[in-house]
């Protein structure tokens, strides 16, 4: 402490004695030194901003440029069997605006800044293009928001002519958009999507996850003004499109069924009807119709009563199709055959209840095959009361009842039927005709496949297969079936079933197809009371059959709900003949029924159309019309009458 | 102030050196003169061409983005033109469309069926069914469903 005052003392002559030039280097020095310092001070910095945190910012500045795009997938589509096409994704234009661009404003500093537009201008320019009432338009124009929707999945065209106006705060953005060339044909199995593209109904939620495909992104880099940087970044990671599907359904079959279907409703002033086609050897479901239809491309006018597949969903007493089951089950069984014969009385009693015959004949006694032919209760009853419960349990879900067929479709119904154990004193009457028990019309469509296979049951199913990457069908594997019942007792059903479309008394007449043998049943039901126990007066009419007879290759089924009249022989069997002979041609089944020679069909269509000439002419000379449409007379000269 | 302090090695630094052997002479020519500036020229013109080179890339860099910007916008709209095409091929195909504009140019539903049975075949079934299983049956339109197709 005592040396600060002494060296003090010492330095400040040292100072005094220095020169000049020893002083400027001595300040040159420090200066020097305080320049060394800055720079280091400068290149710690610089090392800092360029190796050691040389990441961060980089992330930083990359952060700024870059930007993600989202490139939405493009949805796969939906095929019938022959690839055409019943549901694909356009292009659509959804139309949004920012409202702040209709009200004045003022910039961040205060300034005021003057509407770009007035709304109502904007709303009555647009609502001719997008066929919108300008006043919900503009109501959407003066929301106080940022963004708003004013179109969404319009035609790609009406996004284009918005996007030529330039109008100000009005923007055209590209989404995706579902449509269904075919409109109604096959809605119910192809279902829709939703505004965003999720699978909502039908084959589109059923396998919405194979269906979207994965989006993909676009990773660019943009300049403040948002031009993308030409020699920046650019990574795209493309979209993955869609699986295609392709399902059974063949078109040409689909849209007979849906014409009988609808012709059906309007003809007999039906509630619904629901028509099943099946492809024997495969289970293919070649069409699944229900009508009343509706159009999934502008499904908001529709009832969504009508969305449901009522083939699959809805379950019904089948009535009197269900006798071939249980007759094929007591043949398989050796109670009776083909041939054998019974007394049949006009009724008959079990337990407390008592059964008969619609139309009660004469006759004491019928082969099984007249009790197919004439639909016997009673008859049906007495070979069921031989069964018993159990076999007739055994068989019948053997046959499909009681489970899902399996074939895909969301919402299956597995049907109704009590296990036999619960089964009540009187149940086996009812069961044993199709009452008491329950099916979805696929399901029965399903068990007469199995008969027309020879017996061995035939799963439905509605999936063909998906396309694969190069184009070609990678098909599903096909479920194996069982032998319910052996082939000799199937054949056996079938030319029972036959009798009753082409015997004579049989129930099914209207079901004959020309140039065909066809095999199916009738039936007629009357619907369970909703309203409690027991029956309501309304029907159920169906028809269940397959051709051609002798080798089958197509199932239809076919249900009426609620008809007038409600025979399943006067409403259900001519949709049946309907659509059977459209599926027939279209997959080009030979005939093998009543075909004739191309001499004989000549003969007869030249006496047919000499026919019509004659009573043309007859029309034409009780009541000659006075001039033609141009004002000539409509006398035929001699040169356009023939022989 | 006058007395001078030398250190030994100061000493023994001003010490006169000793007298070397006389080196060898030899005649040389006229040094060559130095190009200065043409390795200036040289130099600015590497460097120019290097910055043209550069710029040059970018802009072809540019302009080849621009261009695959355009290409990528064609092929776009092309997709977008297939994609509604193949739609409105369907909906032209649609059998109720057909039905529907059948029925509007006067045509009737037909009759019931009636089934040939043709005493030989005839002429034009191997043509029929040559074009069928050619190319000209392929619909370009649909997936490869099966092998016939």
């Amino acid at each position: 402490m005592t040396e600060q005052p002494r060296r003090r003392f010492i330095r400040a002559p040292r100072i005094l004695s220095r020169s000049g030039e020893q002083v400027a280097v001595r300040r040159i020095r420090w200066l020097l030194g305080i320049y060394g310092l800055l720079i280091a001070i400068v290149f710690a910095q610089l090392i800092s901003i360029q190796v050691v945190d040389a990441d961060d910012y980089a992330d930083r500045s990359l952060r700024q440029r870059e930007r993600t795009i989202a490139l939405p997938a493009v949805r796969g589509r939906i095929y019938d069997r022959d690839g055409d096409v019943l549901a694909t994704s356009v292009d659509g234009a959804t139309i949004y605006a920012d409202p702040r661009a209709y009200r004045p404003g003022e910039t961040a500093d205060g300034t005021p800044v003057p509407a770009a537009a007035a709304a109502s201008e904007v709303a009555a320019t647009l609502a001719p293009i997008m066929d919108r009432d300008p006043a919900e338009l503009e109501a959407r124009l003066e929301q106080d928001a940022h963004f708003v929707y004013l179109g969404r999945q319009l035609d790609w065209s009406v996004g284009e002519q918005i996007d030529a106006l330039d109008l100000p705060g009005v923007a055209v953005l590209r989404e995706p958009k579902r449509i269904y060339p075919g409109s109604a044909l096959a809605a119910q199995v192809v279902g829709f999507t939703g505004i965003d593209g999720d699978g909502l109904q039908g084959m589109e939620a059923q396998y919405d996850g194979i269906l979207r495909g994965r989006p993909g992104t676009l990773l660019l880099e943009r300049a403040p003004g948002g031009l993308d940087i030409t020699s920046g970044i650019r990574e795209l990671t493309p979209s993955t499109v869609g699986t295609d599907l392709v399902l059974t359904l063949d078109r040409d079959v689909q849209h007979a069924a849906e014409v009988a279907a609808s012709s059906a409703v309007d003809g007999f002033d039906a509630n619904a009807a629901t028509v099943v086609v099946l492809e024997v050897a495969t289970g293919d479901v070649l069409a699944m119709a229900s009508s009343p239809g509706y159009d999934p491309n502008a499904r908001e006018q529709d009832d969504q009563d009508a969305w449901r597949n009522r083939a699959i969903t809805d379950v019904f007493e089948p009535g009197s199709t269900q006798k071939a089951l249980t007759i094929a089950a007591a043949i398989e069984e050796g109670i009776v055959t083909a041939d054998t014969t019974m007394e049949v009385p006009d009724q008959v009693r079990v337990a407390s209840s008592t059964f008969r015959d619609l139309y009660p004949t004469d006759e004491p006694t019928m082969t099984v095959g007249d009790i197919m032919e004439r639909s016997s209760n009673v008859g049906t009853i007495q070979i069921a009361q031989e069964l018993g419960d159990q076999r007739l349990d055994h068989y019948l879900r053997a046959f499909g009842y009681g489970s899902p067929t399996g074939s895909g479709f969301p919402g299956e119904a597995s049907g109704m039927l009590m296990p036999h154990e619960d089964w009540w004193s009187t149940a086996r009457p009812p069961i044993a005709i199709g009452h008491g028990a329950a099916d979805s019309l696929l399901q029965l469509a399903g068990s007469y496949a199995t008969l027309a296979n020879d017996g061995r049951s035939v799963a439905p199913r509605v999936i063909r297969g998906t396309i694969g990457d190069d184009g070609r069908l990678e098909p599903v594997a096909a479920r194996g079936g069982q032998q319910v019942v052996s082939p000799t007792t199937a054949r056996q059903v079938q030319q029972l079933l036959e009798r009753v479309v082409s015997g004579d008394r049989g129930t099914g007449s209207l079901a004959a197809v020309p140039g065909y043998t066809a095999a199916g049943k009738t039936g007629t039901a009357r619907k369970p009371a909703t309203d409690g126990p027991g029956y309501s007066d309304e029907y159920v009419a169906t028809f269940a059959g397959f051709a051609p007879a002798h080798d089958p290759e197509i199932v239809v089924a076919v249900m009426v709900d609620e008809p007038t009249p409600y025979y399943g022989g006067l409403v259900a069997a001519p949709i049946f003949r309907e659509v059977m002979e459209a599926a027939l041609i279209a997959r080009r089944v030979a005939p093998d029924g009543s075909a004739t020679t191309l001499p004989a069909a000549m003969d007869h269509a030249r006496a047919q159309a000499l026919a019509d000439a004659e009573a043309a002419q007859a029309s034409l000379d009780e009541d000659p019309p006075p001039h033609g449409p141009a004002g000539a007379p409509l006398t035929p000269t001699a040169t356009e009458t023939g022989d | 102030m006058t007395a001078t302090t030398v250190s030994p090695l100061r000493r023994e630094r001003v010490r006169p050196a000793a007298p070397k052997a006389r080196p060898d002479l030899r005649v040389v020519g006229e040094p060559r003169p130095r190009h200065t500036l043409a390795y200036a020229l040289v130099l600015v013109v590497l460097v120019g061409a290097a910055v043209f080179g550069a710029v040059s890339l970018n802009a072809l860099g540019a302009a080849a983005s621009v261009e695959a910007r355009t290409l990528d916008a064609e092929v776009r709209a092309a997709e977008r033109d297939y994609a509604m095409l193949v739609a409105e091929v369907a909906s032209l195909e649609d059998p109720g469309r057909i039905r529907s504009a059948a029925l509007d140019l006067g045509m009737v539903p037909a009759g019931p069926a009636r089934v040939l049975v043709l005493e030989r075949n005839l002429p034009a079934d191997g043509v029929v069914a040559e074009a069928l299983h050619g190319d000209l049956g392929t619909d370009p339109l649909k997936p490869l469903l099966s092998a016939e197709r």
